[in-house]
């Protein structure tokens, strides 16, 4: 417990140790784990809104990080060949520790609001606010996940600029996927009318469309 | 075929077009290895470009898939053998002095690139073709993902045609200054190299020959490109249409995009 906190420790004051040393696997294995444990913490505090649904809860912590999982796996074939085109593919491993770092930073930020999201469920009782609040807590971590992958990030853009080019191209392709990786695994809380499933049925839709669609009716009502 | 990602991989590094390695106006690209790389990856696009058809059909609509797998190759060879022989005339007239086959091979790496970023972005294409209903706005996602894979293969080749001028002049220089003996043709090594990605301006600007034959290059290529892939399409495969390699003459590229635009303004 004490190696998994000061993992997490690390990570979050982008301690170089993270980045450099040897054993790439090992360490990459030690930052899944770390993600995939707080992002499980999340999920289940998440869907353990109105109480007692525990299969709910169980599929959330399930959600939480396959989300960011898979997000970083879809955005990554890409992201190495800009990586390659743009000069940079000498730094790649010391990139892909760095993005994969930032994954566990993510789910640590979000884990360290599990107790804010459960204050706010027994003091606000309505499913659309619950629906907000957990909105503004994955806007809050990622928004702050920035923090931890620029320090990641300085020493790499101080030996080649390019590199701040490189680390927007990644914020564009993972911001484009993970909107629609969200919208896809609807539901995390779970609407308290429905039945508990893992995938909403008819869910599946484009995150995007609907935003067209709501700005159209906004628009011409 | 791994000797063929080897060589591609060379020149997304860069390294198959650095100064050095550009003696003479040549450029060092098997044609055959790298055909068959631009090819595997071009059915891969392919294949993910048809995979919206297989799930908006529940599953029925497999030929989509074989059929744009099939297409896609067809599209990139096709543009090339059309603008091909006009690309040499002009390159000629223009007064560069590169080879009919070395033209050959840079269009070829230049496909390389292309190919190499479009099917690196396959996997959110799946992704989104997976997951959204909407075929509008599958089709704006594919020409941005196109447009964005040809800006770089055009990146590519307009800083490759520049570095290949330069080396000419340089070995001109060379051989004039020393025409005795010929042993300091190796004048390209003057020019510093930043040790940069294939996307690098060396010497910061970029040379009116290679920019003149650039221009050319940019306007054949994206307007037979575009028109051949309306004239090749369906690629995604309209939900409400049944399958067919090829649909009617109707209409033209750009007008189908804004209108896509328009559809999604719409509601998708």
């Amino acid at each position: 417990m004490t190696g998994f906190l000061a993992r997490a420790d690390e990570v979050l004051r982008a301690r170089p140790a993270v980045l450099s040393g040897s054993g790439l696997r090992r360490r990459l294995v030690e930052l899944l784990v770390l993600m995939a444990g707080c992002g499980f913490v999340y999920g289940v505090v998440m869907g353990g809104y109105g109480g007692g649904r525990w299969l709910q809860m169980l599929y959330s912590g399930l959600k939480v990080p396959l989300l960011i999982a898979a997000t970083f796996l879809i955005s990554l074939p890409s992201f190495f060949v800009f990586n390659t085109l743009l000069g940079l593919r000498r730094n790649f491993p010391t990139v892909l520790r760095a993005l994969a770092a930032t994954q566990a930073g993510l789910t640590i930020i979000l884990a360290s609001f599990a107790p804010l999201t459960a204050f706010w469920y027994a003091s606000v009782g309505d499913y659309q606010a619950a629906k907000l609040f957990n909105l503004a807590m994955f806007g809050m971590a990622s928004v702050t996940a920035q923090l931890v992958l620029k320090r990641f990030y300085r020493p790499l853009i101080a030996a080649n600029p390019r590199h701040r080019l490189a680390l927007r191209v990644w914020l564009v392709i993972y911001a484009f996927v993970g909107v629609q990786m969200g919208w896809v695994l609807r539901p995390f809380i779970g609407s308290p009318e429905m039945a508990t499933r893992f995938f909403r049925e008819g869910a599946w839709g484009n995150a995007y469309v609907e935003v067209f669609r709501a700005a159209a009716r906004l628009i011409s009502p | 075929m791994r000797h063929g990602f080897r060589r591609l991989d060379e020149i997304l590094r860069g390294d198959a077009t650095r100064m050095s390695r550009l003696h003479q106006g040549r450029i060092d690209v098997p044609i055959g290895g790298l055909s068959v790389v631009v090819t595997a990856l071009a059915v891969i696009y392919g294949a993910c470009m048809g995979s919206f058809s297989v799930i908006r059909t529940g599953g029925t609509e497999w030929m989509q898939v074989v059929g744009s797998a099939v297409k896609l190759p067809l599209l990139f060879f096709l543009t090339l053998v059309v603008t091909f022989p006009s690309l040499y005339v002009f390159n000629a007239l223009v007064g560069s002095r590169l080879t009919l086959l070395s033209t050959l091979r840079l269009l070829i790496a230049m496909l390389g690139v292309i190919l190499a970023v479009l099917a690196s972005l396959g996997p959110i294409i799946v992704f989104f073709g997976i997951s959204t209903t909407s075929y509008p706005f599958m089709k704006l996602l594919n020409v941005i993902v196109c447009t964005v894979s040809g800006l770089m293969g055009l990146a590519f080749l307009l800083r490759t045609l520049h570095r290949l001028v330069l080396v000419q002049d340089l070995d001109e220089a060379g051989s004039r200054a020393d025409p005795g003996d010929g042993t300091d043709d190796a004048g390209g090594e003057d020019v510093t190299e930043t040790g940069g990605g294939a996307l690098d301006l060396v010497d910061g600007r970029t040379s009116q020959k290679a920019s003149a034959v650039f221009k050319i290059w940019v306007v054949m290529f994206a307007l037979v490109g575009a028109q051949m892939g309306w004239v090749l399409r369906p690629f995604i495969g309209s939900p409400s249409l049944p399958f067919a390699w090829f649909r009617g003459r109707e209409s033209n590229f750009f007008v189908d995009v804004f209108d896509a635009i328009g559809r999604l303004f719409a509601g998708g």
